[in-house]
């Protein structure tokens, strides 16, 4: 994990895909393709006096659990997404995509 | 004697100069010429700044409240307003599908076109504008690279990759598939508006994708059945009478407009090869889309891939004395050559490249397409138009803006009768395009330029 984040230097920021339904995962069937759109990249930059101190005291011991970095996560998600499945069924997702990233 | 003559001469060449002056002064302020009527939103406010329209219009709009076509006539003053606004930009005006003030406009059209018309006419005017833009532009932005597999699954990609349509497709299926707790059923009223906003706000190289895809599994005509979700906007529990439903529709003024406006492009006529009007499938099209949304919804009424037929939700049956008028409403849409020609053009426009055999022909005349060249996949819809005797009118996109993002050597080459036709009262073949209009007018000045030297000849003769 470390080492993969080592390699991918850009910050945070949102990334599109194009999937089909199916592959999205959710037990849905279908063939249509949706965009979807994800937040990835380091979040180095956006340390704050909080993450820093919480490294430390993680390294003194002093503290045994905690994340010591932030997390690039979305910050508002997309409109509802919908789609027909294979059976003539339609479905409405919220919340599948990422609208705008940030380091939280 | 030969003096008596030369007066009268002289008399009836100064008649037809006036007549001429006349006709030029009507076309002259504004800059508006029939070419490009004026909206009614903007007719009306122009009336309303001319004290003497302004006034004959309030009072054609008592004369028409709450009393038929005949009192009207009747009533002097009325018949007097009604002449006098003949005259007026009101009279001529038409309206813009999606435009801002779209229904205020239309109540606009109709508060002195119902007066003008027997309501309880077959076929109505429409009150939009004609269509003046070409299928092939809305094919040449699409991708050929497409799945064999499935058009409509490809329609809806599209869609889905483009934020805007993916929104606003998005709206309508959520809504039209929300069930309302109490009543165990959609917001049939709600659906029809969202699906409105879709057709309306959305470029029709997305929407027509998704209504008139090709198909050659069952699967696909499903799905092509079920883009504007018809459990929520098509389907009913009974199905009323159809000419019920068309009374109902023309007691809304929208849908009233549509539904006169489908009338006037996909008009089955055999005047035309394609049997559409002035051989316009984009009109035709694009009017059928327009009724999407409102009581009489059209869509295809089963999946089967092998013939099309589209239909309202609405049947003959207890018809009585009105079967005939029922029947003759039905067939514009169930056995309609000019809506069918106009559908399986859309799709082999689109998957001439993709696909050598076609799924589907026109039913009137199958086309020759042994020798298809590149460019002709590229000028759509005339995939059909190479065995035409009509000689070919060529435009150069480029020529006609700056929004077509394409390089010079696309040359669209249309048979002469597909460059939309306006309406106009002389119908000479002159007259079959915009671009021929021009020297027909030009001709027109040049006689009257003529007759004014010949008068001046003769008056310099005396």
């Amino acid at each position: 994990g470390r080492a993969k984040r080592a390699r991918s230097q850009k910050p945070c920021s949102l990334k599109e895909l194009e999937v089909t339904v199916t592959d999205l995962g959710l037990g849905y069937e279908s063939e249509e393709t949706v965009l979807f759109k994800y937040c990835t990249g380091t979040c180095e930059a956006a340390a704050k006096h909080y993450d820093k101190t919480l490294k430390n005291m993680r390294k003194n011991k002093m503290i045994k659990r905690g994340k010591d970095r932030p997390c690039c996560r979305p910050l508002s998600y997309d409109d509802d997404v919908s789609f027909l499945d294979n059976y003539h069924e339609y479905h409405t997702l919220k919340e599948l995509s990422a609208k705008e990233c940030g380091c939280v | 004697m030969i003096f008596a003559n030369i007066l009268c001469i002289l008399l009836f060449v100064e008649e037809i100069l006036h007549s001429l002056a006349g006709h030029s002064s009507l076309s002259g302020p504004g800059g508006h010429d029939w070419r490009t009527p004026v909206d009614c939103v903007k007719a009306n406010e122009q009336c309303g700044a001319d004290s003497t329209c302004s006034s004959r219009y309030r009072t054609l709009r008592q004369c028409l409240a709450g009393k038929d076509r005949n009192t009207l006539l009747t009533n002097k003053e009325c018949q007097a307003a009604l002449e006098v606004l003949q005259e007026s930009p009101l009279y001529g005006c038409r309206c813009k599908r999606g435009m801002k003030k779209e229904l205020q406009c239309l109540q606009i059209y109709w508060s002195i076109h119902l007066g003008l018309t027997d309501g309880e006419e077959f076929y109505e005017a429409s009150p939009y504008e004609p269509v003046t833009f070409r299928l092939a532009s809305i094919v040449s932005v699409m991708d050929l690279n497409s799945s064999k597999e499935n058009h409509c699954l490809d329609a809806a990609k599209a869609c889905n990759l483009d934020e805007n349509c993916m929104n606003l497709r998005s709206q309508y299926i959520s809504t039209c598939t929300r069930l309302v707790t109490s009543t165990d059923s959609c917001n049939r009223r709600k659906c029809h508006k969202a699906l409105r906003q879709f057709f309306d706000r959305i470029p029709s190289e997305y929407t027509y994708r998704l209504l008139f895809c090709s198909c050659r599994t069952e699967a696909c005509a499903q799905r092509r059945r079920q883009t504007i979700v018809p459990s929520c906007s098509y389907e009913d529990k009974e199905k009323l009478n159809c000419l019920v439903l068309r009374r109902l529709c023309r007691y809304d003024h929208l849908c009233r407009s549509r539904l006169a406006d489908f009338h006037k492009n996909c008009q089955m006529t055999f005047q035309t090869r394609t049997q559409c009007p002035n051989d316009n499938y984009q009109a035709c099209l694009s009017s059928y889309s327009g009724l999407i949304g409102f009581d009489i919804t059209p869509n295809y009424i089963d999946a089967n891939i092998s013939s099309i037929t589209i239909s309202p939700w609405c049947t003959c049956k207890g018809s009585g004395n009105g079967e005939e008028d029922c029947e003759r409403f039905l067939k514009d849409f169930r056995e309609n050559r000019c809506l069918k020609n106009a559908i399986q053009a859309f799709d082999n426009g689109i998957y001439v490249n993709v696909s050598p055999k076609k799924p589907s022909v026109p039913e009137t005349e199958p086309p020759n397409n042994s020798q298809k060249t590149q460019e002709s996949t590229k000028a759509t819809i005339d995939s059909n138009s190479d065995n035409v005797s009509v000689p070919p009118t060529c435009i150069n996109i480029q020529e006609k803006g700056p929004k077509f993002n394409m390089s010079k050597e696309h040359i669209f080459c249309l048979p002469q009768t597909d460059i939309p036709m306006l309406p106009s009262d002389h119908s000479g073949q002159e007259s079959n395009s915009p671009f021929n209009e021009k020297s027909h007018s030009n001709r027109i000045h040049s006689t009257s330029a003529l007759l004014a030297i010949s008068f001046l000849t003769l008056k310099l003769v005396l």
